[in-house]
Formats: C-alpha cells, sequence, structure tokens
C-alpha cells in the first residue's frame, strides 16, 4: 500500500494557489460559462426561429443600425481599455472604461427607453421615428423581441456595472501591468455580450420578411 | 480448467433462468385485451421487447449473482484477486452486438410506425375534441352531429382528427393501444380499426388540471348495423313535442342535437366517477358540500346546480362546471317555441330523466 | 455562546429572514408601484413574482455568502477565512457559511437527505389516497399539488446528493486542496436553499397542478404556486451551473502530479460527464421556465395558441434539460459504483478506459434524444424516427459499464459489508430501469407506454438504481472518512434487506399497473382496469422504503455518538483519502501526492498508486 503520512507543518497558506494558478483557472472559469450562456442565447434563437418562422416585425432599421454601431464602437474602447492597463497606462485605461460605460448606456437607452414601447413616448427628427411600436403583449412578435433584446439588455447593463466597477478600482489604483485579472475579465465579458448582439441584430432586424 | 468451467456453468444458467423469468414477466406485464388492428404489430413488438428484457436481465443478473455466491471472499482470506485489466475482443463483443440489437429494434419500431400511421382505404373521419374535463366526438361524415361517447362500427378503419379547446389532453384507449396529445392551436390524427365489439374508455393521458384523472368518455364499438342506427337515431331532427319529459331529458343529457358542452361528459349514468358526480341515484340523494354542510338532491338543488354551478360544490369535486346553461336554455327553449309552438323548461326534463336513474 | 443561540445566528436562520425581509420588500415594491400606476392590486401574481425574486439575494445577503464579493466591488481583497467562525465551535463551521469543500459537501449530502425525506414523505401521502380507488381524504387539486412537488423536490433532493458526491470527493480523489473557486462553491450550495424554500411555499400559495414538467398552456392557467414553482426550479439551475463549471475547472486545473486523466480515480470521469450537461444544457431549461412566468407576468405570449404562441416550444426546450439531466442524476451513481466493486472484489476495475469514455458517450449521446419524450405530442415523423434510433444508442455505453462491472466481480474475492450490498442491489435496479427504457424509445410501444405508469416504473427503477442505491452505499462508504466512527453494519444490512424487495415491488408494480392502463398523474383511478391489489402493494412498498430510509438515518445519526473510531483504511482502498487518519486536514494533504501508479490495481504485487512528494527539510 501506497504510504501517505501526515506532515503536521503549519504552513496553510502554502496551501493556496499562486496567482497564476488562479489566473489559469479564471480563465478557464470565464470561458465554461460563455460557453455555457451560449446555450442560453441559443435557446432564444431557437424561439424565435420556431415562433417567427421566416417573419419579422416591423422594426425601426435606423435605430437598430445605429445602436449595433455603438455597441461595436464600444468594444473597441475596452480592448483599448484593457491593453492600456496591460503596458501600464493607466490613463488611457480610465479614459477607455469610460467612453466604453457611456457607449453601452447609450445603447442600453436606445433598446429600452426608445426601441421598447413600453412608457408611450413618441417623436421624429427629420422624418424618422425615434420610438419603436412594438408593445411586449403583441403577439410572438412581441413576446420574442422582448425577451431577446430584455435578455441581452440584461447582460449588457450587468456589463456596464462591471466596467464601472474595474474602472473604479484602477483609479484607486488596483490593478499592474502584470495583475489585472479583473480588467481583463470585464473586457471579455464585454467582447462577449458584443458578440452575442452580433448574433442577435440579424436574426431580429434582417432575416425574414418584415410584416 | 476452472475458469473454463465457471463460464460453460454460467452461460447455461443464463439461457435456463432466460425462460421461466420470460414467463415470470409475461405474468406480471400484463397487457390489457387487443381491440384494434393497431394492437397486434404492437403487441409483438412487446413481445420481442419482454424477451430481450428477460435475456438481458437474466445474462447480467446471472453473471451477478454466480460470482456473489462462487467468488465470495472466504474467511480470513484477505488476499487480493487475479490481476486482470482488461480484455479487447470483450470489449468489442459487447459494444458491437448491442449496436445491432438496438439498431434491429429501430428499424423494427420504423417499419411498424409507418404502418401505423399510413392512410388506410376507406377511412372515416372523425373529428375529437377535448376540453377541461370532457370530450366530445363529432362524426362529419354523418351530417356531423356531436356525441359524447365514441361509437365506432366494427373493423373500419377511423381517423380521428383531434384538437383542444383549452390545454394538452391525450386520447388514449388502452384496448387500441395507440395514443395521441390534444394541442390546442393544432390538429393532430390518430388511425384506428377497431376490431372487437365491447364497451371501452377513452382516457386522457396528458395532466390537464383538476380533474384530470375522470377526463373519460365512453367507447363503444359496434355492428355496422348498430352503427347506422345510432347514426339515424342522431341524425333524425327530433320532434319534441311528441316525446316524453324522460326522453326529452334523456337527449339533453347527451347533448342531443344541441352543441352545448353535454352532460355525460362530465357525470356518468352507471356510479363511475366523472368530473361531476354521477347521476345514478342522484334525485332524493343527501350530498355532502364543500363547506362540510349536507344538502337533499331536490329539484331547486338540481336547478341551482345547473344554473349557478359554483355555488354548491359537492365535497371532493372542483368547481368545473361551466356556467353557461342559463342561458343556453333558454335559446333552446325559445327555439323550439318558435318551431313548434310548445312550451319546455329543459330543467324540468332532466329532472324527470334523473328521477328515472335509480340505484 | 450556548447551542441554541449557535443554532439561532446560523446562516440557515440568518438566511430564511433575508429571504423573508427581501419577499416583503419586493411584494411591497411591486403593489406600491402598481397602487401608484392606478392598476388593480387585487391581482398579487406580479408582486408575489418579484418577491420572490429579491428574496434570493435577501437569502444569500442574511446567510453572508456574498459578503466577499462584495467588498471586492470596492476593491477590498479578501483573504479567504478557514475554520469555525470566529468565538464559535468547530461544528458551528457546519451551519454557517464556509468555503472548505468537505464542509460544503457535508452540507450538501445533509441538505440532500432532509430534502429527500420531504420529498418522500409527499410521496407517502398521495401513495396512501391511491391505495383504494375513489377519493379518500385528498381532494384532486392536493393530490396534484403533492405528486408535483414529490417530483420536483426528488429532483432538487438528486442534484443536492450529486453535489455532495462530487464536492467532498473530487478534490480529495485528484489531491486538491479545495475547489478552484471555494467562494463559488459556497454560493452554488446556498442558492439552493431559497430554491427549495420557494418550491415548498409555492404549495400554500395554491399549490400547482402541472407535474414537474410545467408544460403550458395548463401552466399559464395553473394557480399563483406554479410560479414559486418555476422561479424555484430556474434558481436551482443557477445553483447546478456555478458547481459544474467549478468542477471542470478544479479538474482541469489542480490535479496532482503525475495524474493524467486515465490515472484519475473513474469517479472523477463521473463527474466531469456530469457536469458538462450540467453546464450547458441547465440554461436552456431556466430560459423555458422564465418564458412561462414573463408570460404570466407579463403578457409576453410564447405558448399561448390563441394569439399564435405553440405549447410544444417548450416541451424541446424542456427536455433539450430534462433528458439529459436524468444522467447528471446517474453518472456519478454509476461512478460510485465503478468505484466500489474493486474494492470489495479486491480485483482491477474491469476496462478502465472504456468506462471513463462511456461516461462521455452516455453524456454525448444523451444531447441527441430529447425529443423521445414528445413522441406523442404530435411531431412530424420525419423527426420522431431520428429521435427513436439515438434513444436506443444510449443502450450501447450503458451497456459496457454492466459487462464491464461482471468481468471486474468475475474471479474476484467478493465481501458483502453494507456499501457492496448497496452497489450490487443498484446493478439490480438499474438494470431493470434501463432495459425498460428501449421499449419507450421505440415509439409503437411508447403509444402505449405514454404518460402510463410504465413511465413511472421505468424512472424511479433508473433514478432509485442510479442514483439513491449507490448515494446510500457512498455514504455508508464514506462515512469513516466523513465522521470517523464506522455505521452500525447490522442496521445497514436491514436498511438494504427492507428497502430492496420493497422497491421490487414498487416498481414492478407500477410497471405492471402502467400495462394494464393505468395514467400518470391521475388522483383517483377507475377499478375496471383490475389494479387494485397491485395499487395496495405499491403503498405498503413504499412505507417500507420510507422506514427504512428512517432506519438509515437513525444509524447514521446514533453511529457519529459512539466513542469508538474506526480503522483509517476500513475497506483496504487504493484510493488517495483513504491515506490519510481522520480528521481529514483543512487542505486535505499536508504534503502534495505524486501518481505512480493505476487506480486500480488490485492484485498488483508491490504496485502503488499514489506516494508523497518528499517535503525538503524545514529548519534545522
Ligand atoms: C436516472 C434517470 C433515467 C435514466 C438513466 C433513463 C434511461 C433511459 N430512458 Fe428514461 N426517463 C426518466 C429517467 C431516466 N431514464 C424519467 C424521469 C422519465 C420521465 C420523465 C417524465 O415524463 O416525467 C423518463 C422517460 C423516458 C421516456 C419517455 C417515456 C414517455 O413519457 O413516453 C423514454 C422514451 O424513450 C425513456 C427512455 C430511456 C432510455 C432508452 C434510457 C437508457 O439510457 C437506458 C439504457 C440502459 C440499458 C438499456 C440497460 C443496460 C444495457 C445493456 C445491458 C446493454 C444491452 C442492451 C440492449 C441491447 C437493449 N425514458
Ligand atoms: C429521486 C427521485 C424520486 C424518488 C426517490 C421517489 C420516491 C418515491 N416515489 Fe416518486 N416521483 C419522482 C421522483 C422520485 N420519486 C418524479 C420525478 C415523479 C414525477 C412527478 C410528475 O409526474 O410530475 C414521481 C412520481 C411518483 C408517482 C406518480 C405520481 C403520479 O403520476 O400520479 C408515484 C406513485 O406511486 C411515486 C411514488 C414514489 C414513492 C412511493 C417513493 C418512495 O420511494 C418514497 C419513500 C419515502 C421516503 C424516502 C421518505 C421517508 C420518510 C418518512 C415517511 C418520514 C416522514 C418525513 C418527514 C416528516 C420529513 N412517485
Ligand atoms: Cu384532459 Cu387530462
Ligand atoms: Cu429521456
Amino acid at each position: 500500500m501506497s504510504a501517505i503520512t501526515a506532515h503536521h507543518d503549519d504552513h496553510a497558506h502554502s496551501h493556496e494557489p499562486s496567482f497564476a494558478q488562479q489566473l489559469r483557472s479564471n480563465r478557464l472559469g470565464l470561458w465554461l460559462f460563455f460557453f455555457s450562456e451560449l446555450f442560453l442565447f441559443a435557446a432564444l434563437l431557437v424561439a424565435r426561429f420556431f415562433l417567427w418562422g421566416g417573419a419579422r416585425p416591423e422594426l425601426s432599421q435606423v435605430l437598430g443600425l445605429i445602436a449595433t454601431s455603438v455597441l461595436l464602437l464600444s468594444s473597441f474602447f475596452v480592448y483599448r481599455a484593457e491593453s492600456a492597463m496591460a503596458h501600464g497606462d493607466r490613463k488611457t485605461f480610465q479614459s477607455g472604461m469610460l467612453i466604453a460605460a457611456f457607449l453601452g448606456t447609450l445603447f442600453f437607452i436606445g433598446v429600452v427607453f426608445m426601441e421598447w414601447n413600453i412608457f408611450g413616448l413618441q417623436g421624429e427628427i427629420a422624418g424618422i421615428e425615434l420610438f419603436g411600436h412594438l408593445k411586449p403583449t403583441d403577439g410572438v412578435f412581441g413576446a420574442v423581441f422582448y425577451a431577446m433584446t430584455g435578455m441581452h439588455a440584461l447582460h449588457v447593463l450587468s456589463g456596464i456595472i462591471f466596467l464601472l466597477i474595474v474602472w473604479n478600482n484602477g483609479r484607486k489604483g488596483h490593478f499592474s501591468s502584470e495583475e489585472h485579472w479583473g480588467v481583463e475579465a470585464a473586457a471579455l465579458y464585454w467582447h462577449y455580450v458584443d458578440v452575442i448582439w452580433v448574433f442577435f441584430y440579424p436574426a431580429l432586424y434582417l432575416i425574414g420578411t418584415a410584416g | 480448467m476452472r475458469n473454463r468451467n465457471h463460464i460453460i456453468n454460467v452461460t447455461a444458467l443464463v439461457f435456463i433462468v432466460t425462460v421461466p423469468l420470460y414467463y415470470l414477466l409475461r405474468a406480471i406485464y400484463a397487457l390489457p385485451q387487443a381491440a384494434s388492428a393497431e394492437a397486434v404489430p404492437i403487441d409483438q413488438m412487446f413481445t420481442g421487447h419482454f424477451i430481450a428484457i428477460a435475456f438481458l436481465f437474466s445474462l447480467i443478473m446471472v453473471f451477478m449473482l454466480y460470482s456473489a455466491f462462487v467468488f465470495r471472499r472466504k474467511p480470513g482470506d484477505d488476499t487480493d484477486g487475479p490481476h486482470i485489466h482488461s480484455n479487447t475482443a470483450l470489449e468489442i463483443i459487447w459494444t458491437v452486438v448491442p449496436t445491432f440489437v438496438v439498431l434491429g429494434f429501430g428499424i423494427w419500431g420504423t417499419v411498424t410506425l409507418n404502418d401505423l400511421v399510413s392512410a388506410k382505404e376507406n377511412e372515416m373521419t372523425i373529428e375529437v375534441t377535448g376540453q377541461q374535463w370532457s370530450w366530445s366526438f363529432a362524426y362529419p361524415e354523418q351530417e356531423g352531429f356531436s356525441s359524447p361517447t365514441l361509437v365506432l362500427p366494427v373493423d373500419q378503419p377511423v381517423v380521428l382528427k383531434m384538437g383542444s379547446k383549452d390545454v394538452l389532453h391525450s386520447f388514449w384507449v388502452p384496448e387500441f393501444r395507440v395514443k395521441q396529445d390534444l394541442v390546442p392551436g393544432q390538429e393532430t390524427t390518430l388511425r384506428i380499426t377497431p376490431t372487437e365489439i365491447g364497451d371501452y374508455k377513452v382516457r386522457c393521458a396528458e395532466i390537464c388540471g383538476t380533474a384530470h384523472s375522470t377526463m373519460l368518455a365512453d367507447v363503444q364499438v359496434v355492428s355496422a348495423a348498430e352503427f347506422d342506427a345510432f347514426v339515424e337515431e342522431r341524425t333524425q331532427a327530433p320532434v319534441y313535442a311528441e316525446m316524453t319529459p324522460e326522453e326529452r331529458g334523456e337527449m339533453w343529457y347527451t347533448g342531443g342535437e344541441a352543441d352545448w358542452a353535454s352532460c355525460a361528459g362530465c357525470h356518468s349514468l352507471d356510479g363511475t366517477r366523472l368530473a361531476g358526480p354521477s347521476w345514478l341515484g342522484l334525485y332524493g340523494r343527501t350530498e355532502e358540500l364543500e363547506d362540510g354542510t349536507t344538502i337533499t338532491a331536490d329539484d331547486d338543488y338540481i336547478r341551482k346546480s345547473i344554473f349557478e354551478p359554483n355555488a354548491q360544490i359537492v365535497a371532493t369535486y372542483a368547481p368545473a362546471m361551466p356556467a353557461v346553461f342559463v342561458d343556453t336554455f333558454a335559446a333552446k327553449e325559445a327555439e323550439i317555441l318558435a318551431n313548434e309552438g310548445i312550451e319546455i323548461d329543459i330543467v324540468d326534463d332532466l329532472i324527470a330523466f334523473i328521477q328515472t336513474l335509480e340505484e | 455562546m450556548n447551542t441554541l443561540s449557535i443554532w439561532l445566528t446560523s446562516a440557515y436562520v440568518r438566511g430564511l429572514i433575508g429571504q423573508i425581509i427581501g419577499t416583503a420588500v419586493g411584494f411591497g415594491f411591486i403593489t406600491a408601484i402598481r397602487a401608484v400606476m392606478g392598476l388593480d392590486t387585487s391581482n398579487i401574481e406580479p408582486a408575489v413574482v418579484f418577491g420572490a425574486l429579491i428574496g434570493v439575494p435577501g437569502s444569500l445577503l442574511g446567510a453572508g455568502v456574498l459578503t466577499d464579493w462584495i467588498k471586492w466591488i470596492f476593491g477590498k481583497k479578501t483573504p479567504l477565512r478557514h475554520g469555525a467562525p470566529e468565538g464559535k465551535p468547530e461544528w458551528s463551521r457546519y451551519i454557517n457559511v464556509d468555503v472548505n469543500h468537505k464542509v460544503i459537501g457535508i452540507q450538501y449530502g445533509f441538505t440532500s437527505v432532509l430534502v429527500l425525506l420531504i420529498g418522500g414523505f409527499f410521496a407517502v401521502l398521495f401513495r396512501i389516497e391511491l391505495a383504494a380507488p375513489g377519493m379518500q381524504y385528498l381532494t384532486n387539486d392536493n393530490f396534484n399539488t403533492l405528486f408535483s412537488a414529490h417530483g420536483i423536490i426528488m429532483i432538487a433532493s438528486i442534484l443536492l446528493g450529486v453535489g455532495a458526491m462530487v464536492n467532498y470527493l473530487v478534490p480529495l480523489m485528484i489531491g486538491a486542496s479545495d475547489m478552484a473557486f471555494p467562494r463559488l462553491n459556497a454560493f452554488s450550495y446556498w442558492v439552493g436553499i431559497p430554491a427549495v424554500v420557494l418550491i415548498l411555499s409555492g404549495m400554500f400559495v395554491g399549490g400547482w397542478d402541472t407535474g414537474w414538467v410545467g408544460y403550458p398552456p395548463l401552466s399559464l392557467r395553473a394557480p399563483l404556486g406554479v410560479q414559486l414553482f418555476l422561479l424555484g426550479f430556474y434558481i436551482n439551475g443557477l445553483s447546478s451551473i456555478a458547481g459544474s463549471i467549478n468542477l471542470l475547472v478544479t479538474v482541469t486545473t489542480m490535479r496532482a502530479k503525475g495524474m493524467s486523466l486515465f490515472r484519475m480515480p473513474i469517479f472523477v470521469w463521473a463527474a466531469i460527464a456530469a457536469s458538462i450537461i450540467q453546464f450547458t444544457a441547465t440554461q436552456t431549461v431556466g430560459m423555458a421556465l422564465l418564458m412561462v412566468v414573463t408570460e404570466r407576468t407579463i403578457g409576453l405570449n410564447f405558448f399561448n395558441p390563441t394569439t399564435g404562441g405553440n405549447p410544444i416550444l417548450y416541451q424541446h426546450l424542456f427536455w433539450f434539460y430534462s433528458h439529459p439531466v436524468v444522467y447528471v442524476f446517474i453518472l456519478p451513481g454509476l461512478g460510485v459504483i465503478s468505484e466500489l466493486l474493486p474494492v470489495f472484489s479486491r480485483k482491477p476495475l474491469f476496462g478502465y478506459k472504456w468506462i471513463a469514455l462511456s461516461s462521455l458517450g452516455i453524456a454525448f449521446v444523451g444531447f441527441l434524444v430529447w425529443a423521445h419524450h414528445m413522441f406523442t405530442s404530435g411531431m412530424n415523423d420525419a423527426l420522431r424516427i431520428p429521435f427513436m434510433i439515438s434513444t436506443m444508442f444510449v443502450a450501447i455505453p450503458t451497456g459496457v459499464k454492466f459487462f464491464s462491472w461482471m468481468a471486474t466481480m468475475w474471479e474476484g474475492k467478493l465481501s458483502f459489508e453494507t456499501p457492496m450490498l448497496f452497489v450490487l442491489g443498484s446493478i439490480s435496479v438499474f438494470l431493470i430501469g434501463g432495459v425498460t427504457g428501449p421499449i419507450l424509445g421505440t415509439i409503437p410501444t411508447d403509444m402505449h407506454l405514454h404518460d402510463s405508469y410504465w413511465v413511472v416504473g421505468h424512472f424511479h427503477s433508473t433514478m432509485f438504481g442510479g442514483f439513491v442505491f449507490p448515494f446510500f452505499a457512498a455514504v455508508y462508504y464514506w462515512y469513516p472518512k466523513i465522521s470517523g466512527k464506522m455505521y452500525k453494519e447490522s442496521l445497514g444490512k436491514l436498511h438494504f434487506w427492507l428497502m430492496t424487495p420493497a422497491f421490487w415491488l414498487m416498481s414492478l408494480g407500477q410497471m405492471r399497473a402502467g400495462l394494464l392502463g393505468m395514467r400518470r398523474r391521475i388522483a383517483d383511478y377507475d377499478p375496471a382496469l383490475g389494479v387494485e391489489t397491485t395499487q395496495v402493494l405499491v403503498t405498503v412498498a413504499a412505507l417500507v422504503i420510507g422506514w427504512s430510509v428512517l432506519i438509515m438515518v437513525y444509524n447514521l445519526i446514533s453511529s457519529a455518538r459512539s466513542q469508538k473510531m474506526a480503522a483509517t483504511n476500513p475497506w483496504n482502498s487504493r484510493s488517495p483519502e483513504w491515506q490519510i487518519p481522520y480528521p481529514v486536514p483543512e487542505f486535505n494533504y499536508d504534503a502534495p501526492f505524486e501518481v505512480v501508479g493505476d487506480p486500480y490495481d488490485y492484485g498488483l504485487d508491490g504496485s502503488k498508486y499514489v506516494q508523497t512528494i518528499p517535503m525538503p527539510a524545514v529548519g534545522d
């Protein structure tokens, strides 16, 4: 029989994983989480194709396009912020995070306050309508549209909060060019949420015939 | 060699045990009477599966119990067994052989299913509607009358076109073997050829709320002549003035030519518990209500139960009855007054009918 | 501090209070808003739903699971706390938030057994009603609520039991000091508590009559209780997802030196396969449940056919999880069987690699078969047939396990202590459960069997054989490791010899009733079916099973109080966790070990599985 005898040394803390090892675990954990969430978003896409088939509701194309571009642009700033931190450039990091959070908020407002017709707002600029018509109770169109944008908006919202927390901690001097897992995680999460939208946007706005 | 003997013993035992085990299983796993053409190929598949179950069960269990008895540790022996790791040939065999077996069952299932669902010649269409918690059957090829009992001519292939008014239900007559859900907003079909004259029951097999357990309907498989008589009776326009109140009552009970939810969907005449209390021996019976009080079923009680169905609920039943009969009865009474010039009271007819149902 | 006040300030009590406060806040908030907006406040459903949602973070805050994370948000670093809360005795760790995987594992285990007793108690209640035709003492609605709650509570119990085994065993088996994310681990456990509370409280606000599947449109019309059931189910899913990601990361990054994939104890493979299912499929059922909740609460219309919805969509999303999840139930159980058989047979595990890969095979094929629950739902035939074939294929990897077990026992030196009895019992019971699966998988026979008691018999034997029996085997087997004491062998054997025959009677009886025409989920049955005697026998069997489980509970509690310590390695196992004496140190192995051989080389002279890596001498 193999023998493992207990050594009673009291170096309990030597058992805690090193930063490098914990980083490896954290990265893997985050990616597994992303993979897991794919199934959530896939379920929504399945619902969309199951219930809408080849049809889609009448939506404001202009609003959709602008919101999408804003979101993609924010990803760029997050990327810039993260690489700035990796080079120890705290200033660029802070501005990048703030701009990204701001753009994310714009996207969020665009979806929740403009595309969603829940506050009954109306208005137009240069003949382009600013607010959507679809209500959550408008049959399967409303249901799927609100579920998909809503679930995504929830992720955007949590992403914004995440970015702001990281920005705040970075401002207070946390993170360094070697150790900035928090920044990396926030950035990855933000990119991930963007990529999801890259699939949602065509499914909602482009595929199928409107009407 | 010791090893060889063990293998021979066990192999022999497996086959010896399989046979009695199969008969034991058949005794436990009894099937109800087979009363449709569909039941024949399905029961053959059951037999095939039961043989496989008996064999596989005896295979593993004989090995296990044999090892348990023959290879048990002798007292005082604390040495280990032989160091045998794996055997590639064996592993390949027990992967490949089951693959072919299950493929065989898959193909058998496909072929059988194809038979079950393909359209038959001269099929008769019947429309089945389910709602919480009753059934109704319409005969579009026989002038579209509807009936709370499913009456089928023997040996006549029928295709059931099914729909639901509210939630999911499922059409199942165990003696016919086949089953199909009723999906609101969608038409589903089921094909049956009844082959045995007799009485059966449709049993709703999908949970559909409070009274799911009592969502039953009678099925009568009858000779062609009886079926014609049934159709004739149901399609003849009744002349109410010429009928006794009891006869009219029975007619209202079954739904008659009126298209209201028939009483028969929820109240049996033979004491069977459906969604509502049985009418057998109802008149004059003392009923215990939900709130613990008791009440005697007299004219007033019955009238009130029909017109305000949720006012007095008999204990252990759910308030399931729709409160629509004040209006539908009044409309029907007005129609008869206009057509035949007589004034009738449908509730009185029903009471008269109920009074005939003594225990 | 005296015992009572330690209990009263425990995380369970604080969590419950937090949940109640959170619920009240959420409820009040929505009621106030609705009142201000001039909406009808007599419809309390939206407020209840929101209250239930807020109650969950309330519970976590109350228990103190989120404390560290909240500090992180404000940039404070927090060291992991080890040991009992300050000034409290060691045992109070078990009723407070703790990050050690062994503590969490035991918490999972306790909760699992408690929840099993509650769910079993419901079963006993409605089984007594079913003993005779006619309504005895339950109303239809009570009956429906009881069996629905029984189903989902039992499933929660299984998931907790899986969590118990995986948490306690995997880090020990792979030589890790803890899980990769200890705080997340605590979160996974503690979030399960409000989930169970939600489900149970659903029974008191009208109950629900949808079964554990919650199919719309019925779940759209069911009483308020269904909302709490759906939310509880959903929250439980969060626990599964977090727990399984944690496990996968732990196994990937924290194995001991030399522990290559094919040298891990076989149970770890089972845990991996189960986690792969859990961290993916759970998301889809979560979405399906949320869809029903939103349809009921805010009118999003997914499933109501009168306005264009489609109830079948729900069934697809539901079964995409709920079929694979049955393999989550059994894979760890089958892992326990594979783990214990070599020890009690004194022979190597036959075909280790095939068994390991068959777990992955079951998990993988399990993803492709979900629609076999929907054969009669009105699906297109072109879809039914591929699902029939794929369903049949699950038999192949499962068969590999059975055959390998037989070969493991063959010519071994078998002994029959209680854990081994439960292993053999579970093989027999899972076998009958398994072989009654393909008959459901072929569509023509399923047309008769679907939604009948045959299905009930099938899944009780798979779940008992694949989870309950092996779980009990594991409890008895690792009991000396956990408690340092030995359970009472005589009571253990009594438990086995009562439960096994009773279980056989119950499941064969259920299958018989189903074939004869007994539908599932009925409060009352037609005596004309000729199943009256069968029903009585099933009820009697249920009572016997219940008693036998109580005997186990008694055995475990009373043995823990005995004075005599158990031997360090009573089963003479090669597994690393048995090489260290009781109590297991906080970080498991004070000196790390290295894998130098195969895990199950019983009978190979001089072979070793693990050996301690010599530590450089300190000091001197
Ligand atoms: C732990 C749980 C568990 C397990 C392991 C299984 C295993 C299997 N199940 Fe089961 N099942 C359930 C739990 C489980 N099931 C539950 C809970 C339900 C009902 C849900 C509800 O509606 O509430 C259900 C329902 C269910 C249905 C739907 C029935 C219906 O509602 O109409 C079907 C249909 O195909 C099915 C099939 C199978 C098959 C083919 C297997 C296979 O995995 C079995 C494989 C094993 C073997 C076959 C035995 C060993 C193999 C050999 C010895 C090799 C040789 C074998 C052959 C050649 C055949 N199950
Ligand atoms: C792990 C899963 C599991 C387990 C262990 C059990 C255990 C039991 N089950 Fe369960 N069952 C399910 C999972 C499980 N069940 C599921 C998923 C369903 C489907 C629900 C649905 O259709 O939606 C179901 C449905 C179901 C039905 C069908 C209901 C219906 O369709 O109408 C029946 C009927 O006989 C039944 C019976 C039993 C019995 C008698 C036990 C017995 O083994 C129970 C033994 C008793 C105990 C273990 C408790 C012992 C303790 C006491 C008695 C003391 C009292 C305790 C306290 C006061 C706390 N179960
Ligand atoms: Cu209709 Cu059950
Ligand atoms: Cu399944």
